[in-house]
């Protein structure tokens, strides 16, 4: 079976000997040596020491295969202690690796064995979570074979694995951050674009609007609060040009990986479309896009097809376009095809604020009750006004933020429709401006809703939305459709409210305006199912990852919600995802970008026995 | 059940696809292409039956030979747990079709593990869009069945492909090699 046949070439890094060692072909059980240690991290751009595996970093590339039983000795060869965490897999909390919590860590020069079964399939990767030692290279990749074919075929498959090496160590951008918010952005408003924007918009407007950026603590160019660093695929930067081989008209698997502290990339691949077949390792339905993004932490598997015997350009700039990294897929080695621009840098706007409340901005539709409600009409910010919407027949669902892009350019913003149903047809009649009806529309699935273009997971009118660069379709949340539904879907137990908080002039990130050392742990019961609403009242976009648990992310599609392990929430949005409480034990719950978490936007999860322990045990879970 | 509306066979297959222009019975769709795919059999001159099942996503068998010039009984499952089409055309007509199919998934039609008739009539209605059987395909939901009787070309690139959005760029298509 050709579909299924592996190529793991992963970057022109030495892999260790040890790596692949015992077990091979034999069922059950594998076991895997990882030694910690020093070592230089050689950009190109700059040379420093730094942590890695097996003599390297990125370390290797770990393969699995969905139904062993994994022995993985780690050994510390690092003056300090340290620790590794397993990101995205399903195991016991005591193999989770994240010191404090799962365990006490592994002190200089100590060995320690995790155990665990592999259970699921997919790319994932691992990294310390111990101070910044991630951002300072420990990391790599895991791939899980799985057990039955993959619902998709492919003749090459690649790690492509993303970072933001930074010349200075971690643990000095965090001293340096805590000093100064902004020590690391070098895109500070001047005073010289403040006279020209007296000159485009008026003296009144420019000075209300800094005196609103002023109240935040926060500037418009704060979309990456760490620059100054080189992006790396496979730990080469772009002129070190990561290649990767391909016979023209073959398919290629690329796994993308975002190992970074905090940069968010925004990939693509000109002359190329990407058809993503996974999303944080599990498959699903797929979809075909010209670019995407990847926040930190996540992963996603595309595929492409290179037809023309020519080399193609992995492209992948920072949110903040303040660097991109490059690499190369070519039919042989040595070639290179032309590197684009970087684009020009995003402003972010009073919607990332949370302030675009004029017209519909900021409408909750969450408390829309079962059955209740007849029709509603919406009035447009430009008076004209969208009526006989049927909301009535909406259902009991759920569903994310949604925003209507009306045929005329006009926005319907921010609507929260977090009770509308799933899979239930409510046909609504949406009256469009130029009165044209359209009839018959299924909300069931909100991926439909990318009519007419703006992705409803930014704020209305953000300047974050993302925006494909040569054209065509730029992949969002709601296009994520599970391929195969992982849990029954049922109503959630009971909703919690995380308010993403901050205080970006004294690098304080917390929860609820709270921050790690100060926070109880959040109590949960094995068993339930629990409704998370995110809100991010910040100006940063977060990407929040739970251990040991799924995060079921809304975007409306009920069943076939996509099961993730990071959630990214953009600016002056509200997001919801869904966690089926099936993990007894103590959990990590945090913002994944390196600094937030180290400076509290951070929880522990403790997950207790119920009286629906049992029940549970035998099983919601209906995938093999 | 999995649909509320249990029809026919030959409903399900009434709703195969939209075409934007007239399409003529025998000669398939997608517009302007101009090739020589074949064209409906007669079942008693059918030489054989092929069985072909459709999973996520991809087709058992993922390839076909058969003769040039014959004859071709094709019985289709859908083994999967969503929509899949199995439909005989060039590649470029399978492309052209894609849009097509893209369209009924936003207009509603075309649900993850369902075909909704109810929002296949509004889209007529509304959009003025056709929906026609098409003999060179079938579109069916999880579990279903149906069968095309196919007589084949002498010099042609064909494919069996799912033009379901996404499905056939994942891999669902297969080569048609027409042999002597």
């Amino acid at each position: 079976m050709n579909g299924t046949e592996t190529i793991l070439r992963a970057g022109a890094r030495n892999l260790g000997a040890a790596l692949f060692l015992l077990g091979s072909g034999a069922a059950g059980a594998a076991e895997y040596r990882l030694s910690v240690d020093p070592v230089t991290i050689d950009t190109g751009e700059f040379v420093r020491s730094g942590i890695g595996y097996n003599g390297a970093s990125p370390g290797p590339v770990l393969k699995f295969r969905e139904g062993e039983d994994v022995t993985i000795v780690v050994t510390n060869n690092l003056t300090e202690s340290t620790s590794i965490h397993w990101h995205g897999l399903i195991l016991p909390f005591q193999q989770d690796g994240v010191p404090g919590i799962s365990y006490d860590g592994i002190g200089p020069g100590e060995t320690f064995t995790y155990r665990f079964p592999i259970v699921q399939a997919g790319t994932y990767w691992f990294h310390s979570h111990t101070g910044f030692q991630e951002p300072d290279g420990a990391y790599g990749a895991i791939v899980i074979e799985p057990k039955n074919r993959e619902p998709f075929r492919f003749k090459r498959d690649y790690v492509v694995q993303l970072t933001d090496a930074h010349p200075h160590s971690g643990d000095r951008i965090m001293r340096n951050l805590k000093m100064s918010a902004d020590y690391y952005n070098r895109k500070q408003r001047t005073v010289f674009d403040f006279f020209s924007d007296v000159s485009k918009k008026g003296l009144g407007a420019t000075v209300d609007d800094r005196m609103a950026w002023g109240d935040m603590r926060m500037m418009s160019t704060d979309i990456e609060d760490l620059q100054g660093f080189t992006p790396l695929i496979n730990g080469k930067s772009a002129q070190q040009n990561w290649t990767g081989l391909f016979t023209p008209g073959e398919r290629v698997r690329l796994r993308f990986i975002n190992s970074s502290a905090m940069a968010y990339y925004d990939i693509r691949i000109p002359g190329l479309q990407m058809t993503v077949v996974q999303a944080d390792g599990n498959n699903v339905q797929p979809v075909k896009v010209d670019e995407l993004r990847i926040a930190v932490a996540e992963t996603y598997d595309v595929l492409v097809q290179p037809k023309e015997d020519r080399a193609y350009t992995i492209f992948a700039e920072s949110m903040g376009r303040t660097a991109y990294a490059r690499g190369t897929l070519a039919p042989r080695e040595g070639m290179s095809a032309p590197v684009p621009e970087l684009r020009e840098d995003p402003r972010l706007t009073m919607a990332d604020m949370g302030m675009s409340h004029g017209g519909h901005g900021g409408m909750d539709h969450s408390k829309m009750g079962q059955g209740s409600s007849g029709a509603m009409t919406h009035k447009m910010a430009d008076g004209s006004t969208m009526e006989g919407m049927d909301h009535s027949t909406m259902g009991h669902g759920s569903s994310g933020a949604m925003t209507h892009k009306m045929a005329d350019g006009t926005t319907m913003q921010g609507m929260d429709h977090s009770t509308m149903g799933h899979g239930s047809s409510g046909a609504m009649t949406h009256e469009m401006a130029d009165g044209s009806t359209m009839q018959g529309m299924d909300h069931g699935g909100h991926g439909a809703m990318a009519m007419k273009g703006a992705d409803p997971f930014y704020a209305p009118g953000s300047g974050l939305t993302p925006v494909a660069a040569e054209g065509g379709k730029f992949l969002s949340y709601a296009d994520l459709k599970a391929q195969k539904p992982l849990y029954e879907h049922r109503a959630p137990t009971r909703e919690i409210e995380l308010q993403l908080t901050g205080n970006m002039e004294r690098y304080i990130w917390s929860i609820n305006g709270v921050k790690f050392e100060d926070a109880e742990p959040i109590r949960l019961t094995y068993g339930e199912r629990v409704r998370f609403k995110f809100v991010n009242t910040t100006m940063m976009t977060h990407p929040m990852h739970l251990h040991g648990m799924w995060s079921i992310l809304d975007v409306g599609a009920g069943k076939w919600n996509p099961v993730k392990h990071v959630v990214s929430v953009a600016p002056g949005t509200t997001v919801y995802m869904e966690t089926e409480v099936d993990a007894l034990g103590q959990w990590a719950f945090h913002c994944h970008l390196s600094y937030h978490a180290g400076s509290g936007m951070f929880r522990k999860v403790v997950v207790e026995e119920g009286p629906e322990h049992s029940k549970a045990l035998s099983g919601a879970k209906v995938r093999g | 059940m999995l649909f509320r509306n249990l029809r026919s066979l030959s409903l399900l297959l009434f709703v195969t696809t939209v075409t934007v222009s007239t399409a003529h019975a025998g000669e398939g769709h997608g517009k302007g292409s101009k090739a020589d795919i074949g064209q409906p059999g007669d079942p008693a001159k059918a030489s054989r039956t092929v069985e072909v099942q459709m999973f996520d996503n991809y087709y058992e068998p993922e390839s076909l030979s058969i003769k040039e010039g014959e004859t071709v009984r094709f019985v289709i499952r859908n083994k999967g747990a969503l929509v899949h089409e199995f439909n005989i055309a060039t590649a470029e007509m399978h492309v052209a079709h894609q849009p097509e199919m893209m369209m009924m998934v936003q207009h509603g039609v075309l649900k993850g593990d369902r075909i909704d008739l109810e929002a296949a009539k509004a889209m007529q209605t509304s959009m003025g869009h056709g929906m026609h059987k098409e003999s060179n395909s079938v579109l069916l939901e999880p579990g279903k069945s149906g069968e095309i009787v196919w007589t084949f070309p002498e010099h042609t690139d064909l494919q069996f492909a799912c033009n379901v959005p996404g499905h056939y760029d994942a891999g669902m298509q297969g080569d048609i090699k027409l042999t002597h």
